[in-house]
Parts: structure tokens; C-alpha cells; sequence
């Protein structure tokens, strides 16, 4: 069964273990949970989209394990093309949901740790490869969705894992054991944490000798013994909890992080892809960011489009449609959102070949379309904000609209245009405040700052990607200097 | 005597000088090679691309029907290995005389 409906999907998550915490209680259900249950059907969408025939050419591909048809989301990168169809299928997809549907950075993930593995085992004898294969297959066949788990805490940011005063500021190999290793630590900003079957943990930076112990790959059921999850608070997030549908602006889709806790977890040696090979974290962590930054040129870009035609849908409603200063906000709307996308398809038609087969983006594209993902969606939601008017954050609540004696007030005062409802007007006021300062900012804005790494990590990158010295060689022919 | 030829990307944006590698291969080549440059419409026995980066958007199938056998160079790699830049040369070398090994 390589494809999962939707609907099993579903089904599968409630047949998972969960041990979750929100607003200071366990969640016995996180699949019913108003607040929980959106950025389930986020996920969900990714299972629901392979199963269209309209879909189907972004949604899935042929795995080169089985030759299989399975979800994109569980497949390695073989050529270009499937590179540049991953940024299609998550521009769609974020077009789909107006949120983070989450999956991503499982797909990263894997497609990270098969390369450092391979290249891993080539160099020191090691077996991390096949038990990855293995993993993978078992993926693939069950349609999984699988947490890409990097983020460590951290503590103090100015030392090294090993010099922490807590040293679980880290996820670490706490006991090596006959059958496998105990892990301890936690994982911030998990997105999907609690949509997924299983979790791939990664290293978070580059460890030194002195972090052996921190430079740990494995994998682990979401429910293992020993590991649960804190959920993070979002903007606007108990309006949830109202059942109000206007009022939450995006009442079917969210996304949601998670902070992950492993507290004494066993992993069995066959889970294991790396364990104290210090000197592959940087690799590991390098690709999967480089993946991850172009996974933003896609699923961002998407939300800007949903973004963009809630603008428009404001000014039409607004009657402000044909003021020359609207249009010009709209081209510049759109001119940024393309521009985000033009560099998630560079980075993917420029990839390459790595020595596993594998393929991986060109990561100096890759880490300028993030760079600008740190800026361009601030000025998409502030020309938004500008577009949409102060009622975005001023309106009356639905209960207001709904309620027999105030409710012709609220239908009278807020009309726009005659013929549009007042209602059309505040559902559509009400989904640009979720993407820009609601539930679903989260992704649309902090999480392009800081999501795959913060501004400054692509800018160190870029720097050593840069070729400046070629640059300066250029400049000396041209100038006339030997 | 095995025939080879070196065939360029079209170098718009190099992490490497790939005539400075195509030169050292030239003058470290092992014995039993040779650069055949006389008969183009001859297919080589390896042939060399040496690509400028790791994109190696050369790496074409019309490119690849020239030779029987392919060595990539894409920027700092070989056969998409890391290798140090000094060391690129040096790495074809070893990759020629494993093939000549195997025979």
C-alpha cells in the first residue's frame, strides 16, 4: 500500500500514542482538538492531493527502491526535475491550505541523510546506509509522515553543546547499550510534531570532538516510550475554541509547532544513522538546511498567492479596486512573491548529482531564496495590511454579526461595496489578519525569518558560497591589473 | 594505448580554473594514455568534463556519447567526491590507473 488515502491517514494518527501537552493539560485526542485538529487537515491535504489525477504528476513520483508509485513527500530527489517539482508541489500545496502543511521537513530530512550516510559509510566503514535504506523503504511502503527533528534548545548560544550548564541543551547519546542507545535532550520548533508517525532526529550544528556524544541521526516512532510534546501557543489561538468560523479566518488549515522532549529514549541500533561521527554533523546539517531554504521558495510562495487574492478580494470589496496606488500594490505583491519562487526553481534547476545518487539543491541559490524569504513576505502582508484597512483589526465578531439585535448594525456598518455581503468582506479581512498576524503568521511570517535557519546563517553560507575571489579576478582582467 | 579527450562546461561561473586542472592532468598523465585530438569523429575510450561547479550542466547525453567512460569534474569534486582543488589533477590520475587495474 505506497499510498495512504486521506482518510487513513487520519485513521492512523489515532491509532498513535501521542503524549501531548496544551494550555497546561494532556490531550487525550490531538486529532479532535480544535486547536490541534486544522494542522491535521494541512497534512492531510498532502495525502488527499497524491489521490487526485489532477495532482498526481507534483504529488507523487516513482520511488527507485520499488519502483512504486509513492507520495513526493516519502521520495529521494533523482534528477532536477524532481527537485523543481517539489518546490511546485509546495507552492500548490501552501495554495491549498493558506497554512504550513508541515511535511517538508520529513522529505528534507531523508533526502539529507541519505547523501551523509552514503558518504559517511564510504569513508569510515560504517553501516549507517542500509539501516537508512531500511527506514526509508519502511516510509515509502506505509505512506508515513516523518518529523525532520533538528532544532536543538540550545541554552547559552555562545557554547559549544559539551560546555552547557545543563548538558541537555542538546539531544544526546546519554548510554550505549548491546541493542541500541538512550537519547535525552529536546527538540524545539517541531513543525507537524504531532501529525507525524515517526521522527528523524539530526544534529543541529556542527559538533566538535568535545560533542561527540550530540552528533546523533536516528529515527523513533512519535509515540516511543519516553518522549512527549509541549505545544507551542499561537496568535489568536483560543479563537479556536469559540466555533466561530469567520473569526479564526482559515477555519480548515493551520500548522502548529511543538517543543519534543526525549527523556531517556531507547533507540534500537537499527534506528541509528549516526552516533559520535562528529566530523558529518556539519554535512547533515548543511544539507538539510540547504533543502529546507528551498523548501520556502515553494510553500511560502504559495501562501502569498492566498495572500495576494485576499488583497485583491479587500480592494474589490473595499470599492478600491481601480485606485491606480491599489494595482501598483498588487504588481509589487506579486513581483515579490515571484521573485521568492524564481529562486526556489533556480536552486532546483541548478542541482546536482551527489555520490549516493541522490540530488541536492545548488545551496548558494538555495540560501538566497531563503535570505529573501526573511524579508519579502514582511512587505507581501505589510502591503496586505495596507490594502486590506484598520477593519482588519478593528472588526466586530461573528457572534456580533449572528446576534438578533446588534447584528443588522454590524451587517449595516461594515458593508463595503453594495453588492458584496458584509459577511464576504469580513471572511476575507479575517483571513488576511490569520496569514499576517493570526495563527497562520506563525509560518507566514516568523518562521520565514527563522525557520531553516535565521537570517544570519544564510549569510554566512552565502559568503562561502560566493566566489568572491573569481569575482575580484574579473574585475583585475577588466581593469587592467597583473 | 587508451584514447582520451577533455571536453569544458561553457564556464560561466567557475569555483575552479579548469584549464589549470586540464593542464596538470596533461602533464601527470600515466603511461597508457593519450589526448587524441586528431580525429574528432573518433570516439575516446574516457573522456574528461571538467565542469566549473557542482550544477556540471554539462554533463549531457550528447556530451557523454563521446566516450566510452566518463570522469566528472564539477568544481571541487571528482566523480561528485569532494577533493581538494590541488588535489583534482592528482585524483583523475588515480581514478585512470584503477580502470587500467580492472582490465
Amino acid at each position: 500500500m505506497p499510498l495512504k488515502t486521506a482518510a487513513q491517514y487520519e485513521e492512523s494518527l489515532r491509532g498513535l500514542n501521542l503524549k501531548v501537552y496544551l494550555l497546561g493539560e494532556r490531550v487525550s485526542n490531538p486529532v479532535d482538538h480544535p486547536i490541534i485538529r486544522p494542522s491535521m487537515n494541512s497534512v492531510k491535504m498532502t495525502y488527499a492531493l497524491a489521490e487526485d489525477p489532477q495532482y498526481e504528476d507534483l504529488m507523487t513520483a516513482k520511488s527507485h527502491l520499488t519502483g512504486n508509485k509513492v507520495n513526493r513527500f516519502c521520495h529521494l530527489h533523482r534528477n532536477t526535475d524532481d527537485l523543481v517539482k517539489k518546490v511546485k508541489m509546495q507552492r500548490l500545496l501552501g495554495q491549498k491550505t493558506g497554512a504550513c502543511f508541515q511535511r517538508c521537513v520529513g522529505m528534507d530530512a531523508i533526502n539529507a541523510v541519505d547523501s551523509v550516510t552514503f558518504e559517511m559509510d564510504q569513508k569510515l566503514g560504517t553501516g549507517y546506509y542500509e539501516r537508512f535504506r531500511k527506514f526509508l523503504l519502511m516510509m515509502q511502503e506505509q505512506d508515513l509522515t516523518v518529523d525532520g527533528a533538528m532544532t536543538d534548545t540550545k541554552g547559552d548560544r555562545g557554547l559549544p553543546p559539551c560546555k552547557q550548564q545543563d548538558p541537555d541543551m542538546y539531544v544526546r547519546v546519554v548510554e550505549k547499550k548491546s541493542d541500541g542507545i538512550v537519547v535525552r535532550g529536546a527538540k524545539a520548533h517541531q513543525t507537524g510534531a504531532l501529525n507525524s508517525h515517526w521522527i528523524l532526529v539530526m544534529p543541529t550544528i556542527t559538533m566538535t570532538k568535545d560533542d561527540a556524544d550530540y552528533a546523533v541521526c536516528f529515527a523513533a516512532p512519535a509515540d516511543a516510550e519516553g518522549i512527549y510534546y509541549i505545544y507551542g501557543r499561537q496568535s489568536c489561538d483560543t479563537r479556536k475554541l469559540e466555533k466561530s468560523e469567520i473569526d479564526v479566518g482559515n477555519a480548515g488549515f493551520g500548522g502548529h509547532e511543538a517543543l519534543m522532549v526525549f527523556e531517556d529514549v531507547f533507540v534500537p541500533w537499527e534506528n541509528v544513522f549516526m552516533c559520535g561521527e562528529y566530523d558529518f554533523s556539519g554535512a547533515l546539517v548543511e544539507r538539510f538546511a540547504g533543502y529546507h531554504r528551498q523548501s520556502y521558495g515553494g510553500c511560502k510562495v504559495g501562501v502569498g498567492d492566498v495572500l495576494i487574492g485576499a488583497a485583491a478580494l479587500a480592494a474589490d470589496y473595499n470599492g478600491a479596486a481601480r485606485a491606480s496606488h491599489i494595482k501598483d500594490k498588487l504588481i509589487e505583491m506579486i513581483h515579490l512573491n515571484e521573485t521568492l519562487y524564481a529562486c526556489g526553481i533556480a536552486c532546483s534547476a541548478e542541482g546536482h548529482e551527489t555520490a549516493s545518487g541522490t540530488y541536492l539543491i545548488n545551496l548558494l541559490l538555495a540560501n538566497v531564496c531563503k535570505q529573501n524569504v526573511t524579508r519579502f513576505p514582511y512587505e507581501i502582508a505589510r502591503l496586505a495590511e495596507d490594502i486590506a484597512g484598520g477593519l482588519m483589526v478593528t472588526m466586530a465578531s461573528e457572534k456580533d454579526l449572528r446576534h438578533p439585535e446588534i447584528g443588522k448594525t454590524v451587517e449595516k456598518y461594515f458593508r463595503g461595496v453594495s453588492a458584496v455581503p458584509t459577511e464576504h468582506r469580513m471572511r476575507i479581512l479575517r483571513l488576511i489578519e490569520n496569514i499576517t498576524l493570526g495563527t497562520a503568521a506563525v509560518g507566514y511570517r516568523t518562521e520565514s525569518m527563522h525557520g531553516a535557519g535565521s537570517p544570519q546563517a544564510q549569510r554566512i553560507m552565502i559568503s562561502r558560497q560566493g566566489n568572491l575571489d573569481r569575482k575580484k579576478g574579473l574585475a583585475k582582467a577588466l581593469a587592467g591589473i597583473k | 594505448m587508451k584514447t582520451m579527450g577533455i571536453k569544458f562546461c561553457g564556464g560561466c561561473n567557475p569555483l575552479i580554473e579548469r584549464s589549470e586542472v586540464a593542464n596538470e592532468l596533461k602533464s601527470i598523465l600515466p603511461e597508457g594514455f593519450t589526448f587524441d585530438s586528431d580525429d574528432p569523429s573518433r570516439r575516446w575510450d574516457i573522456g574528461i568534463l571538467i565542469c566549473g561547479c557542482p550544477t556540471a550542466c554539462a554533463d549531457r547525453p550528447e556530451h557523454r556519447s563521446l566516450a566510452a567512460a566518463w570522469i566528472l569534474v564539477s568544481g571541487p569534486m571528482v566523480d561528485r567526491h569532494s577533493v581538494s582543488v590541488e588535489n583534482i589533477a592528482r585524483s583523475i590520475v588515480d581514478k585512470l590507473e584503477a580502470m587500467a587495474q580492472t582490465e
